[in-house]
């Protein structure tokens, strides 16, 4: 009977130190560019409601946004975006679902700017892709900022340019993730 | 004579025409979001009805509300305001981990900036969807552009 106690004593304490181990946040940044090298016109797009959810304890990070809540400065190039490109009514979300595989080297109790490896796969319009990126981790009195920036090719994601302006959106996108995460308190 | 007038009005026409076309193509193109201020809200409801709508039919309430112009009342929980001065309110009961979450327009952060928790306030943002509870963090129905109405 003690046995059973204290397993289920060290089970509950377990369980109490994982829910302690989780940082997110539901306004994280994520920063879209697709500017073609040669067009003097920007391509670019900021979302402020990035949620981001990364487990301390297994390195498993997530990511998830909704499409039309990116803005661009010109409504005719959102509208495109939305309706042409990545199709927001049939595919409103973004997701990303991976592991910092150097997990090990991150102490997540002590301030510091972190290099980390990120592997996972990326869904944008209904397609999955395997991606791989360089980011850092900061830590700063208990919140975690993490921060990334990758290259995606367009046409992966079968999102397809139309000839007329293809010249003016480049090929590849680049995508820059800024969230600041806090302790998820259970 | 009556035949070459004929080509230059035809011409004329053409040309006022090739530059109407010319000017309306630039303004469209330039367009920016019209500022939210100017919006007319398709609805206006409170914070808790709008959480309802999603959650009982995240279907329909998506197609019905999604890149509307919203006017939603409600009681802050928090402005969420991060290192780069983007500010996010965020409405509902405290009780609940479920909200709505109202990106507020750059160009209108200082006006949230004092904003008290538990202040009844109504606010302006175009819907652009729901993050149903996936990860164990309550659903939010996000709006986008926001702008103080009046608290």
């Amino acid at each position: 009977m003690k046995t059973i106690l204290l397993l289920l004593c060290i089970t509950l304490s377990a369980a109490a130190v994982t829910a302690q181990s989780k940082y997110y946040t539901k306004s994280g940044k994520i920063y879209f560019d697709a500017t073609s090298p040669k067009s003097p016109e920007n391509v670019n797009a900021v979302n402020k409601s990035v949620i981001c959810v990364l487990d301390s304890k297994t390195g498993n990070l997530q990511f998830s946004v909704l499409m039309k809540g990116f803005e661009f400065e010109r409504a005719l190039m959102q509208e495109h975006f939305n309706e042409n490109y990545v199709e927001s009514n049939k595919f409103p979300k973004g997701e990303f679902k991976g592991v910092i595989s150097n997990n090990g080297a991150v102490n997540y109790a002590k301030d510091g700017v972190y290099p980390v490896k990120v592997s996972g796969k990326l869904t944008i319009h209904g397609e999955t892709k395997a991606i791989e990126t360089n980011g850092t981790l900061t830590v700063k009195n208990g919140k975690v900022t993490a921060t990334a920036e990758f290259v995606v090719t367009i046409a992966d994601y079968k999102i397809t340019v139309p000839q007329l302006v293809a010249d003016k959106v480049a090929k590849t996108a680049t995508i820059k993730v800024d969230c600041m995460l806090d302790v998820l308190k259970q | 004579m009556k035949k070459k007038s004929f080509i230059w009005y035809t011409l004329l026409i053409v040309l006022i025409i090739a530059v109407a076309g010319g000017f309306y193509a630039y303004k469209e193109f330039n367009r920016k979001a019209k500022s939210m201020s100017e919006e007319q809200a398709a609805f206006r409801l409170t914070q808790a009805e709008l959480l309802n709508e999603f959650s009982a039919n995240e279907k329909a309430a998506t197609e019905k509300f999604a890149d509307k112009v919203l006017e939603v009342t409600g009681v802050v929980k928090l402005v969420d305001t991060d290192d780069k001065g983007f500010a996010t309110v965020v409405l509902g009961d405290s009780g609940s981990l479920s909200s709505v979450r109202c990106s507020i327009d750059s160009t209108q952060t200082q006006t949230t900036a004092s904003l008290q928790p538990n202040t009844k306030i109504t606010i302006k943002g175009i819907c652009t969807g729901y993050n149903a509870d996936e990860l164990g963090l309550g659903s939010d129905v996000i709006l986008n552009r926001c702008v103080l109405l009046k608290s």
